[in-house]
């Protein structure tokens, strides 16, 4: 008795650890009588260990953004984003044309692209702090250490969703 | 039975009124941009809280450079301290209409109206063939032209603050925080085919302000 609570109770922990530290999700849905439906679940602490571990396996060039202009506007961005970031919410884009509207809003820490047609909708989220960490330093290297840190701060979001006509794929971390 | 419904409901609807409000009215300035094109039945509107307006403005490197100043300098054929001395005298004029242009392709206004220098630009509507060959979007040059109407409001304080700087040098960052506390229209562009409109007011969306 003992050994099978052992044998059930270890899976059930590691799976309850491993939830516990959040899960991204893809579950694609696909339309139609005979449509499959896929669910990926990714334990959100395997892609913060591979950002981890990325600058001791990866060489430093693979990691750094070598262009000189690109860097230049670096510091612009993160100042845009930080400013983003502490403004008040609301929506700070739309376009309406007759096949398509697009909106991005500010919604939180969050932006949220939303592009709607006559086919097809998708929405985007987009976590400022998250999008901050992505960044580059002043020297173009990617800061890994500090993107696996960011990522568990996007826990309970919704990344993507894309309906397009009866399928449907959604990615968000649990 | 229903007194009471409807009484509640509508002190339901009073207490939801302010919050609805207080959602609207940010207490923060904010920028808008509004472009509406009749012809491809498009509209784009833009929403930016001055404070994501600044953070652009303060570090586009082509544009602006350190600290915050425009260069103006002698390559556009006018010296700063010209334009300072120019600026001060008319300031010290008061309302006046500094320049009046009557062209045969558009008219041409400046004014200072109070705290206000307008700026306004009628091109007038072109005759004949050609006017019909602008609606008609056939001649890029004349596209757009018909009937095109500018509208400029400065305040007269957003151009003291700019002029402010030293030398050669605009001060971008003294403009910025004037404009910070600006509310209402800055720029309107309207011809026959689209309509533009700039304004700054506290709403963090253009529905009452903007229709």
């Amino acid at each position: 008795m003992a050994k099978l609570a052992v044998i059930l109770g270890v899976p059930i922990a590691l799976l309850a650890t491993i939830a516990s530290l959040g899960v991204v999700v893809v579950d694609v849905r696909e339309g139609g009588p005979h449509g499959n439906r896929i669910v990926v679940p990714v334990p959100l602490v395997l892609a913060q260990a591979a950002l981890a571990v990325a600058p001791a396996v990866t060489p430093a060039d693979k990691l750094r953004i070598p262009d000189r202009d690109v860097l230049e506007h670096v510091g612009l961005a993160r100042e845009v984003i930080e400013a983003l970031a502490a403004a008040p919410d609301g929506e700070l884009v739309r376009v309406e044309q007759p096949e398509e509207t697009v909106v991005i809003t500010k919604e939180g820490r969050s932006l949220k692209v939303h592009v709607s047609g006559s086919r097809e909708n998708v929405t985007v989220n987009v976590p400022l702090h998250l999008a901050l960490q992505a960044l580059p330093d002043e020297r173009g290297h990617i800061r890994t250490l500090a993107l696996a840190g960011a990522l568990s701060a996007v826990r309970f979001t919704d990344l993507v969703d894309v309906q397009d006509g009866n399928d449907h794929v959604r990615v968000w971390v649990w | 039975m229903r007194k009471s419904i409807l009484a509640g409901v509508g002190l339901l609807a009073l207490s939801v009124l302010p919050a609805a409000t207080a959602a609207a009215q940010t207490g923060t300035a904010w920028l808008h941009v509004r472009v509406e094109e009749a012809r491809k039945a498009e509209k784009v509107s833009v929403n930016l809280p001055m404070t994501v307006v600044e953070a652009v403005l303060k570090a586009t490197p082509e544009i602006i450079e350190k600290h915050g100043r425009i260069h103006l300098g002698e390559e556009h054929g006018l010296k700063m301290a010209d334009i300072r001395r120019a600026w001060k005298a008319l300031a010290a004029v008061g309302d006046a209409e500094f320049v009046t242009v009557e062209g045969e392709e558009d008219n041409v206004r400046v004014a200072r109206k109070g705290d206000i220098v307008q700026v306004f630009v009628d091109c007038k509507a072109k005759a004949g063939k050609e006017a019909k060959e602008a609606k008609e979007g056939k001649e890029k040059e004349s596209k757009g032209r018909a009937g095109e109407e500018v509208r400029v409001e400065v305040p007269v304080s957003l151009v003291d603050a700019f002029l402010s700087g030293e030398g050669e040098d605009g001060n971008m960052q003294a403009a910025v925080a004037e404009l910070l506390k600006r509310r209402g229209d800055i720029v309107r562009v309207k011809d026959d085919d689209s309509h533009v409109r700039v304004w700054i007011d506290e709403q963090n969306t253009q529905a009452p302000a903007g229709k």
